[in-house]
C-alpha cells in the first residue's frame, strides 16, 4: 500500500517536474509572439514555423559541421532574428494598414509556405539529434527528488529559457530602448511625439521575439524530434499561452506558459485520458480563458 | 446605373447556368466531367466560407470541420440507421449548424484574431480524434457500400442518393448546389444581412451604434456557412462513397476552401466561383505533372500565393478586373 | 420628465477615475453642449450613455427606460444614436450603403432602406456622393455621412462626439446649420465640443466637466461668466468678448 501511494507521488511529482521544464520553454516560445501583438496587434500566425526553422538550423549545424546545439544556439538565435527582421520589412510593413484579413492570411500564407518548403527540401522524416553533449552530461538524467529522474537537455532547456526570459524582462524594463519599445506599445502617436521611431521599434520587436523563438528552438533541439510539421502543435500552444497570459504581456507569458505546461502534462495524468488527448484539454482551457476573461491574466506589458 | 448592372449580372448568371447545363452533353468525357464536379464542390465551399470570411470578415480557418460533419453524419446514419443521405444531409447540416454556435458564441465576442486560431485549433483536434475514434472508422476511413440491381451491378438511385452507372446526377447536384450558394449570397449582398455583414467587418462598433446586434450577425453567417458546407460534404461523401480524416479534416482543406475565395475575391457574389474555376484546374493540372511525391509543392505554391494576394492584390481577381476597368 | 437623465455616473479604469458623480439631464428637443478641457471625460461620458462602456456606479435614464449598462446595440433600438471623434465609416461601403446601414434599423426592406437613406443624404447635402466609396470621402464630408447614417437610424437622441475638430471655418459654418436643422426635426442633441465659438452660439443649456467632474451648468452667457470655467478652460480672452 504505502509503495503503491509512493509511486503515485512520485509519478505525480515526476509530471510536474516535466510540466515546469516544459512550461519555461513554452513561456519563452509565447513571449515573442506577445511582445509583436503588443507592439502592432499583429498576430504572427508563421511564429511555430519559426521555431521549426530554429530547430532544423541546430539540425544543420550539428549534421553538417559537428556542431553541438548548445555550441550553435547563439547562431541560431541570431538566425532567427534576422529572419523575423526581414519577415517585418518585406511582409508585415506592407499589411500594417491592410484589413484584419488580409493580416492574418499574409502571415498565415507565410508560415504554410515555409511549413511546405521545409517539406519539400528535408521530406516529412523525423529528425533526431544523436548524442548532443547536454544528454551525455551526468549521464544524461538528474534526480532531483527520490525517484523523480529529468533528463539533462530538458532542463538545460529550461534554464536557457529562464535566463532569456530574465534577460528580455531586464531589457525591456530596465534600458532606455526597452522603455521606449514600451512607449511604442503603449501609445503610438504620444511616442512619435517624443522622437521615438516606431519603425525602429517594430523592427527591434521582431528581431527580439524571433531570437526568442530561436533560442527555444535551439534548446529544444537536443531532445525534440525535429520534422516540417512540429511548429504547429507549439504554434497553437503558444496562443494559448498568449491569450491566457495576456496579449502584450511579457510576466504574463510566463505564468501562463507554466500554467499550460503543467496542464499539458498532468491532465493524462489526473483526468485519466489518453495521451493523444491531452492537446484537446489545452485547447478546452483557451475557450475557458476566452471565455472567463478575455483579456487574460496579466493584460498590457 | 444600379438597374442595370443588376440585371446585367442575372443575365451573365443565366447565360453561365445555361452554359453549364449543355456542357456535360456536349462534353462527355469522364474525366472532365469529374473536373467539372470538383470545380463546383469548391465553388461551393468557397462561397460558404466567404459568408463569414468575405462578407462578415470573420476568418475560419477551419470550415474543413464542418464538410466533416456533413460527410460523416450522412454516412454514419446510412450505415447504422439505414437512413438516406438526403435526410442524413438535413442532419449533417444541422448537426454542423450547433457546432458552429458552440464555437462561435464565446469566440465570436472577441477579436478576429481569438476566432481564427480557435477555428485552427477545433480543425486539429477534430483531425486528431477522428483518426483515433475506431468507432467512426479512423484512420482508415468509412466505405459505402454499393447499392445493386436486381443482376448485382452497382446501381442508380436517387433514393440511396448514388449514382454508379451514369454520374450526371452529381454533376447536377453540384451544379445547383453552387447556384443555388450564388443565389444566396447575391441575397444577402443585396439585403439587410449582407449590408449588417459588410458593416461589422468594416467597423463593428461603429456598426454597434446603429443598432446591429454584431454577435448574432456574426452567428447567423458563421451557421449559414457550416450548413452549406455540411451538405456539400455529403455530396462528396455520396460521390466517392468514401469518407476518411485526411480528406475531410485537413488544415490543407481549410486553405484552399479559403484561398480559392481569397483568389476569386472575397466579399464578392461571383469571386468564389471565380476563383475555382481557375485554381481547381491548375491544381490538378500540377498534381498529375509535379506528382502526388508528398512533397507538397501544391502547399508551397498556396502558400505563396496567399502571401502574394494579401500583400498585393487583396481583392483577388474580381478586384483585378474592377482595376483593370478603370473604376 | 426629461429625455435623457444621467444620475451620479462614475467609470474607473483600474487605479484611475475617469468621470466621478455626474449628473445632468438632457430635456426633448434640447441642444445640450458638453464642455471640457482634454481629458476631462467627454467622451467617456458619451460611451457610459451609448452603452459602449459599463459605469461604476450610477443610473442612467433615456426614454422612460432605465439603460445603465445597456450593450450598445440595445440602446440605440431606443432611438439613441451617437458618432465617434474619430470618424468611423465603413469604407468599402458606398456613401449610400453607409446610410443604408442606419436605416436598417427601422425596416427589413432593402427598397425602403434606400428610400429612407436617400432622403437622409439630400438633407445633409451628400446626394451627389452617393455612389462614391466611404474611405473617399474627406474628413469633412466623413463627418456628414457619419452623422447621416446615425440619423437614419431615427433618433430621439442624436450625440455629436466633436464634429467639428478638423473642419475649416466654411466647413463648420455648414455643420452649425446642419445641426440647427437636425434639432428643426425634432431630434434632441447632445454634443461635446472644443470649438468655443461654435458651441456657444447654438447650445440652449452647457454641462461643464473638469477631471471628471462636473463644475457648472447653465445657459451659454452665465457658463461664459463663471469663474470656475473660466479659471479651467476658457481663459480670459473669451470672458472679454462676452
Amino acid at each position: 500500500m504505502r509503495a503503491r501511494e509512493g509511486r503515485a507521488v512520485e509519478t505525480l511529482l515526476q509530471a510536474v517536474a516535466s510540466g515546469v521544464l516544459i512550461g519555461l520553454v513554452y513561456a519563452l516560445i509565447s513571449v515573442g509572439l506577445s511582445l509583436i501583438f503588443g507592439l502592432m496587434e499583429i498576430v504572427n500566425f508563421a511564429h511555430g514555423e519559426f521555431l521549426m526553422l530554429a530547430m532544423f538550423a541546430s539540425f544543420w549545424f550539428h549534421l553538417l559541421l559537428g556542431l553541438d546545439p548548445l555550441v550553435s544556439l547563439p547562431l541560431v538565435a541570431t538566425l532567427l532574428g534576422l529572419v523575423g527582421l526581414v519577415t517585418n520589412r518585406l511582409v508585415i510593413a506592407q499589411i500594417i494598414r491592410a484589413p484584419m484579413l488580409a493580416q492574418i492570411f499574409a502571415t498565415f500564407g507565410l508560415g504554410l509556405f515555409l511549413r511546405s518548403v521545409a517539406q519539400f527540401l528535408w521530406t516529412p522524416d523525423f529528425r533526431l539529434i544523436q548524442n548532443p553533449w547536454l544528454s551525455r552530461l551526468f549521464g544524461g538524467r538528474v534526480e532531483i527528488v527520490r525517484g523523480v529522474f529529468v533528463g539533462v537537455p530538458q532542463v538545460a532547456a529550461a534554464l536557457l529559457a529562464a535566463v532569456a526570459f530574465a534577460a528580455l524582462y531586464l531589457f525591456i524594463t530596465r534600458t532606455k530602448m526597452g522603455l521606449a519599445l514600451q512607449a511604442v506599445a503603449e501609445d503610438k502617436e504620444t511616442a512619435a511625439l517624443m522622437g521615438i521611431n516606431s519603425q525602429r521599434m517594430f523592427d527591434l520587436g521582431w528581431v527580439l521575439g524571433s531570437a526568442c523563438v530561436g533560442v527555444a528552438g535551439a534548446a529544444l533541439a537536443s531532445f525534440y524530434y525535429i520534422y516540417p510539421e512540429v511548429g504547429g502543435t507549439f504554434a497553437l500552444i503558444a496562443y494559448v499561452v498568449v491569450a491566457l497570459g495576456g496579449f502584450g504581456s511579457v510576466p504574463g507569458a510566463l505564468v501562463a506558459g507554466l500554467v499550460v505546461g503543467l496542464v499539458e502534462i498532468l491532465s493524462p495524468v489526473m483526468l485519466g485520458i489518453a495521451p493523444s488527448l491531452k492537446y484537446a484539454v489545452v485547447f478546452s482551457v483557451y475557450l475557458l480563458v476566452v471565455l472567463i476573461r478575455p483579456q487574460g491574466l496579466m493584460g498590457r506589458f | 446605373m444600379k438597374k442595370t448592372h443588376c440585371s446585367g449580372q442575372t443575365l451573365i448568371a443565366l447565360a453561365l447556368a445555361l452554359a453549364l447545363v449543355v456542357f456535360p452533353f456536349i462534353v462527355s468525357s469522364p474525366v472532365t466531367r469529374n473536373l467539372m464536379i470538383l470545380i463546383f464542390l469548391y465553388a461551393g465551399l468557397a462561397q460558404a466560407w466567404n459568408i463569414v470570411g468575405g462578407f462578415a470578415g470573420q476568418v475560419s480557418l477551419g470550415n474543413a470541420i464542418f464538410f466533416a460533419v456533413g460527410g460523416y453524419t450522412s454516412t454514419l446514419l446510412l450505415q447504422h440507421a439505414a437512413l438516406s443521405p438526403w435526410v442524413g444531409a438535413i442532419a449533417g447540416a444541422m448537426l454542423a449548424m450547433i457546432l458552429a454556435l458552440v464555437v462561435g458564441w464565446p469566440v465570436f465576442r472577441l477579436g478576429g484574431h481569438y476566432f481564427a486560431i480557435a477555428t485552427i485549433a477545433i480543425g486539429e483536434i477534430a483531425l486528431a480524434l477522428m483518426a483515433n475514434w475506431e468507432a467512426v472508422g479512423g484512420a482508415r476511413g468509412l466505405t459505402i457500400p454499393f447499392v445493386r440491381d436486381s443482376s448485382g451491378r452497382p446501381a442508380d438511385t436517387w433514393v440511396w442518393f448514388q449514382f454508379n452507372q451514369n454520374k450526371l446526377p452529381y454533376y447536377f447536384i453540384a451544379l445547383a448546389l453552387m447556384f443555388t450558394l450564388a443565389g444566396l449570397t447575391a441575397w444577402l449582398d443585396r439585403n439587410k444581412p449582407g449590408f449588417y455583414f459588410r458593416a461589422i467587418k468594416n467597423d463593428q462598433d461603429a456598426a454597434r451604434s446603429l443598432g446591429v446586434n454584431v454577435l448574432r450577425y456574426k452567428l447567423l453567417a458563421f451557421v449559414l456557412s457550416a450548413a452549406f458546407t455540411a451538405l456539400l460534404g455529403t455530396l462528396y461523401a455520396q460521390y466517392l462513397l468514401f469518407i476518411d480524416p485526411e480528406s475531410t479534416l485537413a488544415l490543407r482543406l481549410s486553405v484552399l476552401i479559403a484561398l480559392v475565395a481569397i483568389l476569386g475575391g472575397v466579399g464578392t457574389v461571383w469571386g468564389p466561383i471565380l476563383g475555382s474555376f481557375v485554381l481547381i484546374p491548375l491544381g490538378e493540372l500540377s498534381r498529375a505533372h509535379l506528382g502526388g511525391s508528398g512533397r507538397a509543392v501544391d502547399l508551397i505554391i498556396y502558400g505563396a500565393l496567399i502571401v502574394l494576394i494579401s500583400v498585393f492584390q487583396p481583392a483577388g481577381l474580381m478586384g483585378l478586373g474592377r482595376r483593370l476597368r478603370g473604376k | 420628465m426629461a429625455l435623457l437623465e444621467i444620475r451620479g455616473l462614475t467609470k474607473t479604469f483600474g487605479g484611475l477615475t475617469a468621470i466621478d458623480d455626474v449628473s445632468f439631464r438632457v430635456e426633448e428637443a434640447e441642444i445640450v453642449g458638453l464642455i471640457g478641457p482634454n481629458g476631462a471625460g467627454k467622451t467617456t461620458v458619451f460611451n457610459c450613455v451609448s452603452g459602449f462602456y459599463e459605469p461604476t456606479r450610477g443610473r442612467l435614464h433615456f426614454a422612460g427606460h432605465e439603460i445603465t449598462g445597456w450593450a450598445p446595440h440595445r440602446v440605440c433600438r431606443l432611438d439613441m444614436a451617437r458618432t465617434f471623434q474619430i470618424v468611423r465609416t465603413f469604407s468599402d461601403l458606398s456613401v449610400l450603403e453607409n446610410v443604408m446601414v442606419g436605416a436598417f434599423l427601422r425596416t427589413g426592406n432593402r427598397a425602403q432602406a434606400e428610400r429612407a437613406a436617400r432622403h437622409v443624404l439630400e438633407l445633409m447635402g451628400l446626394a451627389a456622393k452617393a455612389e462614391m466609396r466611404g474611405g473617399s470621402l474627406t474628413i469633412a464630408e466623413k463627418k456628414r455621412l457619419e452623422m447621416a447614417r446615425a440619423l437614419a437610424t431615427k433618433p430621439r437622441l442624436l450625440m455629436l462626439d466633436e464634429v467639428m475638430a478638423g473642419l475649416n471655418p466654411a466647413e463648420r459654418q455648414a455643420a452649425v446649420e446642419l445641426v440647427r436643422q437636425v434639432r428643426a426635426e425634432g431630434i434632441t442633441i447632445l454634443m461635446v465640443e472644443h470649438v468655443m465659438e461654435v458651441i456657444m452660439p447654438i447650445s440652449d443649456r452647457i454641462v461643464v466637466l473638469n477631471y471628471g467632474r462636473k463644475i457648472a451648468e447653465g445657459r451659454p452667457e452665465t457658463i461664459a461668466r463663471d469663474d470656475q470655467v473660466i479659471a479651467a478652460y476658457l481663459g480670459e480672452k473669451y470672458r472679454g468678448r462676452h
